[in-house]
């Protein structure tokens, strides 16, 4: 006790160096240092949150920490000895590191003729380098002065902690039998348990050297027939010559029982068996994406493979006939379907048809889209509605059909003679024109799984992309061609009767209800005015349509001059509309960055971000029906609104109704092509990308990565 | 019958240096610091020298402020070799460049590459897996990268550490140059990662 006492009032406080971001001190396990006696001292880093240091290999960037010891003659100091790292994801690369805190330790020995009584001064010059995004290299001349004594103590503050991290350090396998095996540009490392060993848990491999085991890559997991645990590792892009063996920190989730203490790391080191080739280079392709979903749109790794590209589109084609802005078509398909030819080949080739059309209007499109991006062009999916000529062009296209379809006037009665003569007699033309005519219509629902896999496409060369957008377009003619091929499965369908009439005309809702939404896009590219321009357009045609039945059902021909006189009229009124040229470039749109949304500009995200509080990103567009339901039910819901102001985040609306570089560019640095998108940025973690498809659950669990939910005053 | 075990050696010489022959470097056209279209394969024939650099970044500012970067730019430079400098950083990132505001930091470090690059998309950091700032590349006149890796051998973000240090790029310029065979083809780059 005495003791105690008397060396805790000789000790010296360890000088503290403070920097912006780590405190740095060097800190002793005992209160004093014995003659004859090893003594452990540790390097203490404690990182502001979100900020990390190094391990001996800093994986794909970074530095070691290093210390540099100055120390009194004839004090012995040892290696550097470092606690288990983890890996931290820095985008698509990986780091091995520390966060929070760390205690680097370094065993000392004390000279046998210390003088009792006298004190050391341990002193050291440690460098690190401390990276979020930003990495600083710091360092501090630090120092811990101890006493010279016959017996210490544990010291007080830091004496556990140290015993503790010394318990921790990664120390040789036990008991396992451990073979590392080259093949091709893979390392299988093989880990046989003893008998009754324990289930390790998941494992993961830190290799000691740079240059061998590729960093970000994938570390999979098998248990071989033998009861062997295999790691099977890829070797590094850039490999370092005189690959031998294979050492290095193995993790385990569970850990590994050693005396009956669970043991979280060891160290292994294997001769290498066989040859190893340098492997592929590290996958940068896509941007972290933390899904929050469950797994139905999760895209589980950040590497997607071209396999999982083209089974993503493909499924998100299928997807596509579920999204609103599809009903329509797909319900007119329904309803020719049931009308249909009693010739079960007719509907077959049909069918079969309209999937052609649906395949190549996509095809056309991904073409027409790479030869827009060869061109330097920064649009991106969805774009047709990014432009008023094509919004006024399909209303008045959809206004027409809902008329025909209320029965204001018969089709066949509208097109010249010939042209019908040629529909009719080649129903398979007509097929292909309503394929076409569904994707039109379908491209701006970007449906869950879209989005990764057409950033995957558009950052893939030109046999990627297309390859991708044929899986869509497949996707979204198989249900079309599979009712047309299996008859069977058309007897669901009623039989064909009065019901008809009736059930086209209300089908004719849907397409008003079109109508309604393209009128608004417009609203928000253009104008009040080009509001009301194409609504006199709508009721001119309205007019010259029913002109156009009367004529057709055998009174004077003045209805027919009314009917082309209105026709021509419309064109005249829309002109303007239609002629096309870019919208001004007045800032749109929507009129959503008000309130608390702060309108998107190429800084507004970094400098928002600078004020160290969370930013989250809504990538909308008018035309974009997912966005707006995800708006009005989710982001606009009062719970929302509190938990994003809860937080502190700023909230950031990216605005894509019309066309946008800087929202393109954006988006493609997120790694996607169209909207709806939503990013969440974090003080110093990874921005996190919300599903497409929002629920109130998602945003709050986002939220709650953020950490508790503070009173923020409002002025 | 011992003449051809004589040629086993060459033999595998040959299959060795065949699989591990330098692969080829991947085509991008980026808009340099004026918005004037780059494009690596118009530079066929010639040496190039792929700079990846963040002016943000310790280690890159290690070597511009250390004068090492622009010394060895117009070093080469003078030597018919072109030198591309790329900033990968994504365009969300707060370190971000427009184009003209790397052009200004190029200027003010009295810089000299053949062009300076923003790759905003950072589609080019991806396609080459540039990993760090500075990681260097060379590609050879008919396109094959012939050096990837760090730019030297002290792995430190000390700028007095620059010019002492075996600088990887110029051995492997002087040697490709001589006509020789590139003796360390490959090394594991240090730096800032790059920003994704």
């Amino acid at each position: 006790m005495a003791s105690l006492a008397l060396a805790s009032s000789i000790v010296v406080a360890a000088s503290l160096a403070k920097t912006e971001h780590v405190q740095a001190e060097l800190v002793s396990e005992r209160t004093a240092l014995i003659p004859g006696k090893p003594i452990t001292v540790a390097l203490r880093l404690k990182m502001a949150d979100g900020w990390h240091t190094y391990w001996r290999n800093p994986g794909d960037s970074g530095l070691p920490t290093t210390i540099a010891w100055k120390l009194p003659e004839g004090v012995g100091v040892g290696a550097l000895q470092w606690p288990a790292p983890r890996a931290l994801p820095a985008g698509p690369l990986v780091n091995y590191g520390y966060e929070g805190e760390v205690l680097l330790l370094t065993g000392l020995t004390v000279p046998r003729d210390a003088t009792i009584g006298a004190t050391y001064k341990l002193a050291a010059h440690a460098d690190w380098l401390v990276c979020k995004e930003v990495c600083i290299p710091e360092g501090a001349d630090l120092d811990v002065e101890l006493p010279v004594a016959e017996r210490s103590d544990p010291y007080p503050q830091w004496g556990s902690a140290i015993a503790a991290a010394r318990a921790a350090l990664p120390t040789p396998l036990q008991g396992w039998r451990v073979n590392a095996r080259g093949d091709g540009s893979k390392v299988a490392v093989s880990l046989t348990p003893p008998d009754n060993a324990a289930d390790p848990g998941a494992l993961r491999f830190f290799p000691d050297e740079e240059g061998r085991i590729e960093p970000s890559g994938k570390q999979l997991q098998e248990r071989d027939s033998n009861g062997s645990y295999v790691l099977t590792l890829p070797a590094a892009n850039q490999l370092a010559p005189d690959f031998k063996r294979v050492a290095g920190v193995v993790t385990a989730s569970k850990g590994f029982i050693e005396d009956g203490e669970r043991v979280a790391a060891v160290t292994i080191d294997a001769p290498l068996v066989g040859t190893v080739v340098a492997g592929a280079k590290p996958s940068v392709t896509s941007t972290p994406v933390i899904d929050l979903s469950p797994p139905a749109n999760a895209v589980p790794d950040s590497q997607i493979s071209f396999v999982v590209a083209v089974l993503l589109a493909f499924v998100g084609g299928v997807m596509l006939n579920l999204m609103p802005c599809v009903f329509p078509v797909l319900s007119l398909k329904a309803l020719a379907l049931a009308e249909g030819h009693a010739d079960a080949r007719v509907q077959r080739l049909q069918g079969i048809a309209f999937a052609a059309g649906i395949v190549a209007t996509f095809l056309a499109l991904a073409g027409l889209l790479l030869v827009l991006r060869g061109a330097g062009e920064q649009l991106g999916w969805g774009f047709q509605l990014q432009s008023p000529t094509v919004v006024v062009g399909l209303a008045i296209l959809f206004f027409a059909l809902a008329l025909n379809l209320s029965g204001v006037f018969e089709f066949t009665a509208l097109v010249p003679s010939a042209a019908a003569e040629w529909e009719a007699g080649n129903p398979y033309a007509d097929a292909v024109l309503s394929g076409i005519l569904a994707v039109i219509i379908a491209s701006p629902c970007t449906a869950p799984f879209m989005g990764a896999a057409l950033g995957f496409a558009f950052s893939q060369s030109a046999f990627v992309a297309l390859a991708v957008f044929l899986a869509l377009g497949l996707g979204m003619a198989l249900p079309y061609a599979l009712f047309a091929w299996f008859p069977g499965w058309r007897r669901v369908l009623p039989k064909p009767g009065a019901w008809m009439e009736r059930l086209k005309q209300v089908l004719a809702f849907p397409l008003y209800a079109t109508v309604a939404w393209l009128i608004w896009v417009l609203g928000a590219q253009l104008d009040n005015d080009a509001v009301i321009r194409l609504l006199v357009t709508l009721v001119i045609i309205a007019f010259g349509l029913w002109s156009w039945r009367i004529y057709r059902g055998g009174t004077g021909r003045s209805w027919a001059a009314a009917a082309a006189v209105a026709l021509v009229a419309a064109g005249i009124v829309a002109w303007p509309l239609l002629r096309g040229g870019e919208p001004d470039a007045r800032p749109a749109v929507a009129s959503d960055a008000a309130g608390p949304w702060h309108a998107f500009t190429p800084t507004a995200v970094s400098d928002l971000r600078e004020g160290g509080r969370p930013v989250f990103v809504d990538f909308t567009a008018a035309w974009c029906v997912t966005c707006q339901v995800n708006k009005r039910m989710v982001l606009n819901d009062p719970q929302i609104r509190d938990a994003f102001a809860s937080h502190g985040v700023e909230l950031v609306r990216a605005d894509w109704t019309r066309r946008d570089p800087v929202i393109t560019r954006a988006l493609a640095a997120l790694g996607r092509q169209g909207v709806p998108v939503y990013a969440l940025y974090r003080p110093g973690k990874e921005p996190l990308l919300l599903p497409e498809v929002l629920r109130k659950r998602t945003v709050l669990d986002a939220l709650a990565t953020l950490g508790p939910a503070q009173t923020v005053t409002l002025n | 019958m011992p003449m051809p075990i004589r040629f086993v050696p060459a033999i595998v010489a040959f299959v060795a240096g065949a699989a591990c022959a330098s692969s080829p470097a991947p085509d991008f056209t980026l808009s340099d610091t004026h918005g004037k279209p780059v494009k690596l394969s118009d530079y066929r024939g010639k040496y190039v020298v792929l700079e990846w650099t963040n002016p943000e970044c310790p280690f890159v500012r290690k070597h511009y402020n250390s004068g090492n970067m622009q010394g060895l730019q117009k070093e080469w430079v003078a030597r018919d070799v072109v030198w591309l400098a790329v900033d990968s950083t994504r365009q969300s990132s707060y370190e971000y460049k427009t184009p003209r505001q790397l052009g200004e930091w190029m200027s003010a470090e009295d810089a000299a590459p053949t062009a300076a690059l923003v790759d905003g998309t950072s589609a080019t950091g991806r396609a080459y897996g540039a990993k760090t700032t500075p990681h260097m590349f060379v590609v050879d006149p008919s396109g094959n990268v012939i050096y990837s890796g760090a730019i030297d051998d002290r792995r430190t973000s000390n700028p007095a550490d620059a010019k002492a240090a075996n600088n990887y790029v110029r051995a492997a310029l002087i040697e490709a140059l001589a006509g020789k065979p590139v003796s360390v083809a490959g090394t594991t780059p240090y730096g800032c990662s790059v920003k994704y």
